[in-house]
């Protein structure tokens, strides 16, 4: 009796096994690739140099086509004696140094050729080789930079395989607001069993 | 054959074993829907996902197979990855270069959380995006402190980086006296000449012993078959490196050898938009790595104390 | 050498034939195991194909119920045989029947691990990387490595053991004490061995300070000799009761009578007597004539009629039997129902323990048809023992026994009591580390104990663990448990304490958080907790089988010479003796 009960057991399993039945295999839920920005190893900006590599449009920096030659601007201040941006030069927003530490524009670019910065002795340095210029402040940051230890680098660390890439202090950093902006993050992990990731969200 | 012993009255007394016709047919019975109801039970391995070829079965360890063994190896993978994706890749063994030992040295306050190291890595290593696996994992912590337990791993805001915390992305550390190297039972992960701790993806057995070893939570397992965006394959792929996986193996981040050990800057290292990841060769004095450990005053490596000795260094500017 | 391997293979069909043999309850349980076992295969069969992503495990939480399983079954592989350190060091002869059950014990256990091994591979297919000289095996670096070597070594010294004392015993010959013993001393040491091993995969990993504790081994080892002894305890009592002859009042289904029926005519024995014994009784044959004559002095020949009783269980009486011709049958009366502990042919010998202990009979002996015994006096059976040849012969068929007695399970209680305290203690000790300090290590204890960052999933079954053990600690101590009702309700307290306290209590909590602080936790699957339920089935599966051979052979009713008997008889309780043909 027990073994025609064992059979028929037996034969029933058979089937459920052979039918799937019961079978439920863990629901994959969708994760969405990511936002192409993200892969993206551009830097933050374009610098002057950068244009001038991709043979861009350059009108930009023609000061000339406004400003007179020989003529230097005048720069004028509010009753704080805090500089006013001109209008013509809205997107400009000074934010170089805290305690309006540096309140003029002349304090980097050269009032007799606009075209040219300036350092504090009065060097004039070209637009494209603009790290001496932050470097004449930014001593400790310049070295690192020389080195390779600050700003970006890429291409090859072994040179003799190919050069490597480095960046100059504008690809990243505005120079008249140089602090990096916040920007908005890659999506976070995701958990391997959605279910931890529910209980896991429940108990915070 | 199986004896009923509670019916003796259905003894047969002709038969020498007093087994009677009915009991040898009930007996068979049972036998007979058993067995079947075995096999019915394996019905599930008709959707395996991928059962290993003879030539996958049988292929020898990585250190012992000869130049030509691993040309038709490369060559293999080569056909399986076009099969599968319709792509054909380029799979190249490279070795570790003369004179080289990678170390890393990241740059705790510059890192922004932003993630892009995270997806970097993804794409260049063809990692399985769902179930995702990164090799790399960023970590918010407080200011002030580096307690992991204060450590959140999902943080989500609009913007980064967020007023009193810092950001540590955390990856294979490639230590120098790797506990994970020691536990594996079958060698399938090993320290090469250039500090890289690699794995043979065709060796593990996937004990996840190294997982458990890991105090840097750097291993991951292929639970299931990756699955990987052919849009997005990349086909420059290494042995050792990012060729696509199969379930039940390991998998860690590998410092790119396939862009390392050809001269290049792995992609954390590329995309990383404030600079904060720094790599090179510590034997080369003029590298920036080496210029950051003579210079840098302060830096850490995580759990110092449990004498893994990382090749990974945190340090600080201001 | 063709006749050995013959016999050999008679033997492994005899027994192969006996486990598909049973009353309608064998068949119910071996059918309920097996219907499990298709069900773990089959959840198996869905996690090959798929992945571990049918399990609850994650990278987070790496290991789960698989490895929590191996580890307490190890522990109960290693206990199984420390049963065999009070017999053969200590000479327990209370306890010596229960070693072979202990080993196969040890034997199922070790079966069983290697199964949940196999499971948790990513890819079992792989297994031969692991084999030495084949694969690349990293001994001794790694303790995985010495794990495989000393669990599969422990399989083979027991498999070794056991299948060598049943084969002697099947075959009636006394087993050459150098191909076991040796064995078995070692197995004493690779029993902790095994345990200590699997405890330094745990301790041995600095990443996970949860685990990196010297006291986990010690902790391993004292919840082991307190689980294992404790099923042992449990399994014992179901083989005595299924090895149970029938009912008091059911005993006319025997041809003999418990409690009536006068002792048979005996006469003075002979040298023809002596004669006849040597014919059955090699060691006999080698005492000279003249010694044989100083022996009659007392000695009797006993005539018996089928159903004879020719001693009875609980009498003191000092001589002892040896069989001339026929058959003779020794039961234990325990609890109202029968137990056949024994069936005797010629040269085989009875009442000789008693004999020369002084003891009362631990059981009575029927003569199953018309049987000539020889009685000896007890000092005629010292006389003889001084006779080398004899000495060893008698001396080694004392210790075959088939006795499970009340005694040997009070002495395994010792054993459970005394490594539940110890347990206990060590608790106390790691609970005691982990939270005065206040030091920052502590974040998995926490997790486990008081549950952390609002994550408290173990925390009930780790207050569950400790109030069973604790519970089952003051019943060990207290007198009540010597009361077999409650003892097997502190053994269960035992083994399921332990089992949360190992498996639960140990291998989860390492995981949470992770080395990076993240807390995620874990709880199987379904698949996942099928598969264990099929492993654990198939373990009891072949335990079962195992006692189906094993039991036979130690009461002698299957042995070489019956070998031409109706299997009818060998199968189940409740049947008539074997009959030689």
């Amino acid at each position: 009796m027990v073994l025609l009960v064992l059979a028929l057991v037996f034969f029933a399993l058979g089937l459920k096994f052979v039918s799937g039945f019961g079978t439920r295999l863990p629901a994959t839920r969708i994760i969405s690739l990511v936002d192409t920005q993200f892969l993206d190893t551009a830097t933050f900006r374009k610098s002057y140099a950068q244009l001038i590599r991709e043979k861009a449009d350059l009108s930009d920096f023609d000061c000339y086509a406004c400003h007179e030659k020989g003529k230097p601007p005048v720069l004028k201040f509010d009753a704080q004696q805090i500089l006013i941006v001109p209008k013509e030069h809205e997107d400009v927003v000074m934010k170089h140094g805290t305690h309006n530490r540096n309140n003029n524009c002349f304090n980097c670019h050269d009032e007799q050729n606009l075209e040219l910065l300036q350092a504090r002795d009065g060097r004039q340095i070209k637009l494209v080789e603009s790290p001496l210029l932050c470097g004449s402040c930014h001593g400790p940051t310049y070295r690192d930079w020389e080195a390779g230890a600050h700003g970006r680098t890429g291409g090859y660390w072994d040179r003799t395989a190919g050069p490597m890439k480095r960046q100059i202090c504008v690809d990243c950093h505005n120079p008249h607001s140089p602090k990096i902006p916040p920007r908005k993050p890659a999506p976070g992990p995701h958990l391997l069993h959605p279910a931890a990731a529910v209980a896991a969200e429940a108990s915070h | 054959m199986p004896t009923p012993t509670s019916n003796t009255n259905e003894r047969d007394q002709s038969s020498p074993d007093g087994l009677s016709r009915r009991s040898f047919l009930r007996s068979s019975a049972v036998l007979a829907s058993g067995l079947a109801a075995l096999a019915a039970s394996l019905a599930p391995l008709r959707h395996l996902n991928d059962f290993p070829t003879v030539e996958q079965f049988l292929q020898k360890y990585y250190k012992e197979l000869t130049p030509e063994e691993m040309k038709k190896v490369l060559t293999r993978i080569e056909n399986e990855v076009e099969r599968q994706y319709g792509l054909r890749p380029h799979v190249r063994d490279l070795k570790p270069m003369n004179g080289v030992e990678f170390v890393y040295a990241l740059n705790l306050t510059r890192c922004i959380g932003c993630r892009k190291c995270v997806h970097a890595c993804v794409a260049e290593n063809n990692q399985s995006r769902n179930p995702e696996i990164q090799y790399i994992r960023v970590l918010r912590l407080p200011h002030g402190s580096l307690d992991m337990e204060k450590a959140e791993h999902n943080y989500n805001p609009e913007m980064v980086p967020e007023k009193g915390y810092f950001y540590m992305p955390v990856q294979c550390q490639q230590c120098k006296n790797p506990p994970c190297v020691k536990v594996c039972p079958v060698h399938a992960t090993w320290q090469e000449a250039d500090g890289i701790t690699v794995i043979d993806y065709n060796w593990c057995i996937g004990c996840r012993y190294c997982e458990a070893a890991c105090p840097y939570w750097a291993r991951h397992f292929n639970f299931t078959k990756p699955s990987i965006p052919k849009e997005r394959l990349n086909l420059d792929m290494a042995y050792l490196g990012n060729r696509p996986r199969r379930q039940g193996v390991m998998e860690k981040c590998h410092f790119c050898v396939q862009r390392t050990r050809v001269g290049r800057y792995p992609a954390c290292v590329e995309v990383c938009p404030v600079g904060a990841r720094k790599f090179g060769n510590i034997l080369d004095p003029e590298s920036e790595v080496s210029y950051i450990l003579r210079t840098k005053r302060v830096f850490i490596q995580l759990k110092e104390e449990l004498g893994t000795s990382p090749r990974f260094f945190y340090y600080f500017d201001v | 050498m063709r006749q050995a391997v013959r016999n050999y293979l008679v033997f492994l069909w005899r027994c192969g034939r006996l486990a598909f043999s049973g009353d309608w309850r064998y068949y119910t349980w071996m059918g309920a195991l097996s219907v499990f076992c298709l069900l773990g295969l089959n959840a198996y069969a869905k996690q090959f194909a798929n992945g571990l992503i049918v399990t609850g495990m994650s990278d987070e939480v790496s290991w789960g119920v698989y490895i929590a399983n191996f580890t307490f079954l190890v522990g109960v592989a290693a206990a199984a045989v420390m049963m065999v350190i009070p017999v053969y060091i200590y000479n327990n002869e209370e306890l010596h029947d229960l070693v072979i059950f202990g080993e196969l014990l040890a034997v199922a256990a070790i079966l069983m691990c290697l199964a949940f091994v196999t499971v948790d591979l990513g890819r079992p297919d792989r297994f031969w990387h692991l084999i030495p000289g084949i694969g690349q095996f990293n001994f001794p670096a790694s303790m995985l490595s010495w794990d495989v070597l000393v669990l599969n070594g422990y399989l083979l010294l027991n498999v070794h053991i056991c299948g060598y004392l049943l084969y002697c015993r099947y075959r009636g010959r006394a087993p050459a004490k150098w191909f076991y013993i040796p064995f078995v001393f070692i197995a004493i040491v690779w029993a902790v061995s095994i345990h200590t091993v699997t405890a330094f995969l745990y301790v041995g990993l600095g990443g996970r300070p949860f685990w990196n504790s010297a006291i986990v081994g010690p902790r391993f080892l004292a919840s082991a000799f307190t689980a294992g002894p404790a099923l042992i305890i449990l399994a014992m009592q179901v083989v005595r009761r299924v090895t149970a002859f029938a009912p008091a009042g059911d005993a006319s289904r025997l041809r003999g009578e418990m409690g009536g029926g006068p002792r048979p005519k005996g006469r003075a024995a002979a040298l023809d007597d002596l004669d006849l014994l040597a014919r059955h009784l090699a060691e006999m044959a080698s005492v000279p004539k003249e010694f044989r004559q100083t022996i009659l002095a007392g000695a009797m020949v006993l005539e018996a009629k089928a159903g004879d009783v020719l001693l009875r269980q609980g009498e003191t009486e000092n001589e002892s039997f040896f069989v001339l011709k026929g058959r003779v049958v020794v039961r234990r009366e325990e609890g109202g129902r029968f137990r056949i502990t024994r069936s005797l042919g010629p040269g085989e010998q009875f009442g000789e323990i008693s004999a020369l202990a002084g003891t009362p009979r631990t059981g009575t002996a029927i003569a199953e048809e018309s049987a000539l015994i020889l009685s000896l006096p007890v000092d005629s059976l010292r006389k003889l023992m001084t006779a080398p040849k004899m000495n060893k012969i008698i001396r080694s068929r004392m210790s075959e026994r088939l006795l499970i007695t009340d005694r040997a399970l009070m002495t395994l209680r010792s054993i459970v009591q005394v490594s539940m305290l110890i347990n206990v203690f060590l608790l106390v000790n790691e609970v005691f580390k982990e939270f005065y300090s206040g030091n920052l290590h502590v974040a998995s204890a926490k997790y486990l104990f008081v549950g952390l960052h609002g994550h408290h999933a173990l925390v009930p079954w780790i207050w569950t663990a400790i109030a069973f053990n604790l519970t089952a600690m003051v019943l060990l101590v207290l007198p009540v448990s010597r009361s077999l009702k409650w003892l097997n309700l502190t053994c269960v307290l035992c083994i399921v304490g332990i089992w949360i306290e190992k498996g639960m209590g140990l291998v989860i909590p390492g995981f949470i958080p992770t080395p990076l602080g993240e807390m995620v936790e874990y709880s199987p699957s379904l698949n996942e907790t099928l598969v264990c339920f099929g492993i654990w089935a198939f373990g009891l599966l072949c335990y079962t089988v195992f006692l189906r051979m094993s039991v036979p052979i130690l009461q002698g009713r299957l042995s070489k010479a019956n070998e031409g008997a109706s299997e009818f008889a060998l199968s189940g309780a409740g049947e008539r003796p074997a009959r030689p043909s």
